[in-house]
């Protein structure tokens, strides 16, 4: 499913992750060489030698009153929080905005579960008064948009979608719909994901962590896009373009390379990549863009299953004006995102 | 980008109160409601009992032994609704894979199995860890895509009740617009303990079957379910000779940026969401015969939906039927959106606006028409499907024959 965009611009991005606040730690932590992952404690898994990229250092009274940081989940601070550096990061001013023209679409990894976890071993361990009625609201994936929504006031389209490791490319193909359509002047986009122990016990009693499998890590990557008028008329600085957008949600037997030729089409052009989700495990996707310089962040952070917002912000923080770019998402089964950005007037 | 007109060739439907569409068109038409005692889980600790509950539902009826034991309860009763839509449609052996898609929305998704490995995990018991495999939204559209050969675009939205009513706009858009040839849209949702602790420690679950619209409403009443419409272009369907059921004429969503839980009170960004759906969809208020409400039966949601009536359709509010078919249902939470989006296309070909069930009595705060009393006869052709949920999102579907 092919789509090319016209007239989306990126004019900011901001993210929190193992490296840090801000897309800034994950660019100096590439330039230093090296990761962010930390051991995970023994008792967590019973055992040494598995690694995860856990976010430190990050205060949520720093962004939003303790008051309502206690109300919120860990995925919703991070979204609040990450929101609020990148509008500031795209110079938006929301006052001199109409709410209903502001949106947001995030993709969610495991949000919600933490409290979900929280709120039934509260009732299996001590019944009905054991449970805390507060938590539940919070139990639901959408929390960090509509908190995000709430605490920033966008009033806009407001969606949140989980597929897999491309749960934030999903939000991303959204939210340029939802401006391309007209339904928002300004979407913020990305995704949003938390570890807990008790997630990380699960994921590994599915065989899904191993000692030679990639880490799992947390964070959140928020991505601001604007129709291109729209960042004209308030003169923003353009800091890519978003040129195009395919999917495919899996491979169809037989036809893999059929599948593969429309998701990539020619790659000759972009000569810089990133790679989100599980697409580094995939070969046949990395043939088809061989030999071109590579930012694959799930190394150095940890793969979660919302990264790709994280992801497509360290793209762009990279590009040179004008450079051509390919944004490449997977997962195991599917599915698959290639998103094609240019690097903007003023990177 | 051309956006063609995008027409409804196949539905499923799967939940408490029918297990095929027959079924539930069945129990739409003459009013029976599937809210009745639960015994999936112990309900005993709680002051609400009841729920709709898809009773005596084996797997093996649908599946294998090893396929039921992988899938969880909401992953089989998506497939299951799916599947009735695209063997109803009969449209997917005319397009490649790689055009054909799939989008739903998801709730608790396989929070009833994860439940089972959490206890026993607290317990210091070890369960199979294929309990946990349909945790996530994501998994049900998944299997579908899987089940189905559908290879082209794969998402779940999951904004709490208001997921598989997005699902299905979004879906309808992916086809007008051309990027797929044929969508099957829809949500999947199943009881848990989670939620059913959830609500009731929120005081939001009535005791008594849920009375949408009336007096003395003391909440929902949960329900279980999934159901699928199939979507195409118009002229696909036409030249393949397609049954039609009706069309997905267009859908707005918005986030109210007020509260978690409680709905923004003057209905003013539910009532601007009713008014850009019809924009979208080319339809002017007067051309609205019935709106399937969201309709709850909480004592504010239903007065603000009835307010947010008021502004969309001016003096028209009270000739234009306001009804919730959750008493018939229960609130079946993910999948809520997408039943009330089949129930609605059901009806319009049946040419009934259906009844509103467990009246009680005139509420001074719903003084619009709620077919309490029975279902009527309509020559409507356009109707709307409202969805409002946790966080303050709220979808607008506007459906027509």
């Amino acid at each position: 499913m092919n789509s090319h965009i016209s007239e989306i611009v990126v004019t900011g991005y901001s993210a929190i992750s193992a490296a840090g606040i801000g897309i800034a730690a994950i660019q100096e932590l590439g330039r230093r060489g090296g990761d962010a992952l930390t051991a995970i404690p023994s008792d967590v898994l019973g055992s040494d030698g598995y690694r995860w990229g856990k976010v430190d250092g990050f205060k949520a009274s720093d962004y939003m009153s303790p008051m309502k940081a206690r109300k919120m989940d860990r995925c919703s601070q991070f979204a609040v929080a990450v929101a609020g550096l990148a509008l500031k990061d795209a110079g938006l001013d929301l006052k001199g905005l109409p709410p209903e023209r502001v949106g947001i679409a995030l993709g969610s990894g495991f949000c919600g579960v933490s409290n979900s976890a929280e709120f039934l071993t509260g009732y299996f361990t001590g019944g009905v008064e054991g449970m805390i009625p507060m938590i539940f609201p919070n139990t639901v994936p959408n929390s960090p948009a509509s908190n995000a929504s709430i605490e920033h006031g966008f009033k806009g389209p407001n969606v949140t979608l989980v597929q897999r490791f491309c749960s934030a490319e999903s939000a991303f193909m959204m939210a340029c719909r939802y401006i391309e359509e007209g339904r928002a002047d300004v979407m913020l986009t990305g995704g949003s994901d938390e570890l807990i122990p008790l997630i990380i016990k699960g994921v590994k009693a599915m065989g899904q962590i191993t000692h030679t499998s990639a880490p799992f890590g947390e964070g959140c990557g928020i991505v601001v896009l604007e129709s291109a008028a729209h960042a004209a008329r308030r003169e923003a600085a353009v800091k890519a373009y978003v040129e195009a957008i395919t999917t495919i949600g899996m491979l169809a037997s037989g036809r893999e390379h059929e599948g593969l030729d429309l998701l990539t089409g020619s790659a000759d052009s972009c000569s810089l990549v990133s790679l989100s989700g599980t697409a580094t495990d995939m070969p046949e996707l990395l043939d088809r863009v061989s030999g071109r310089p590579v930012i694959d962040t799930g190394f150095v952070i940890g793969r979660s299953l919302a990264m790709g917002g994280t992801a497509m912000a360290a793209l762009l923080v990279s590009l040179q004006p004008g450079q051509p770019a390919l944004h490449l998402a997977a997962s195991q089964k599917g599915p698959y995102f290639a998103i094609r950005f240019s690097g903007g007037s003023s990177v | 980008m051309i956006r063609k007109r995008v027409v409804i060739t196949g539905l499923g439907i799967f939940c408490g109160v029918g297990k095929s569409v027959a079924e539930f068109s069945e129990a739409l038409c003459s009013g029976r409601s599937g809210i009745q005692p639960l015994d999936l889980f112990d309900v005993s600790p709680f002051p609400s009992k009841i729920g709709s509950q898809i009773k005596g539902y084996d797997p093996l009826n649908y599946f294998d032994t090893k396929i039921a034991r992988k899938l969880s309860r909401t992953d089989q009763f998506g497939v299951i609704a799916a599947g009735e839509a695209l063997r109803d449609s009969g449209g997917t052996d005319n397009y490649s894979p790689y055009d054909m898609g799939v989008s739903m929305g998801g709730g608790a998704a396989g929070m009833f199995q994860g439940e089972i490995w959490l206890k026993a995990h607290l317990e210091g018991r070890e369960e199979r860890p294929s309990l946990l495999r349909g945790i996530l939204q994501d998994q049900t559209s998944t299997d579908i895509a899987r089940i189905y050969n559908l290879s082209g675009y794969q998402g779940t939205v999951t904004t709490a009740c208001s997921s598989s009513a997005t699902s299905i706009g979004w879906a309808a858009d992916l086809v007008a617009c051309g990027r797929q040839k044929l969508m099957v849209a829809g949500g999947a949702d199943t009881l848990s303990i989670l939620t059913f602790a959830g609500f009731n420690s929120l005081r939001v679950v009535d005791p008594h079957p849920c009375a949408p619209f009336s007096l003395g409403r003391q909440g929902i009443s949960l329900g279980e379910g999934a159901a699928f419409m199939v979507l195409e272009r118009e002229e696909d369907a036409f030249a393949r000779g397609a049954r039609i059921y009706g069309a997905v004429l267009g859908y707005a969503i918005a986030g109210e940026a007020h509260h978690m839980t409680a709905p923004e009170p003057g209905g003013t960004v539910a009532a601007r969401v009713l008014c850009e759906a019809l924009e979208r969809a080319a339809v002017d208020v007067s051309q609205v015969g019935w709106v399937n409400a969201h309709g709850t039966g909480t004592p504010l949601n239903d007065v603000v939906e009835s307010n947010a009536m008021k502004q969309v359709f001016g003096e028209r509010a009270p000739m234009v039927p306001l009804i919730s078919t959750k008493g018939m249902t229960g609130h079946c939470l993910g999948a809520a959106g997408a039943i009330e989006a089949v129930a609605t296309v059901i009806a319009l070909n049946r040419h009934i606006i259906p009844q509103t069930l467990n009246y009680r009595g005139p509420d001074p705060g719903c003084d619009l028409e709620y077919c309490h009393y029975g279902s009527r006869l309509t020559d409507s052709t356009i109707a709307m499907s409202n969805s409002f949920a946790f966080g303050g999102n709220v979808t607008s579907l506007v459906l027509s024959l």
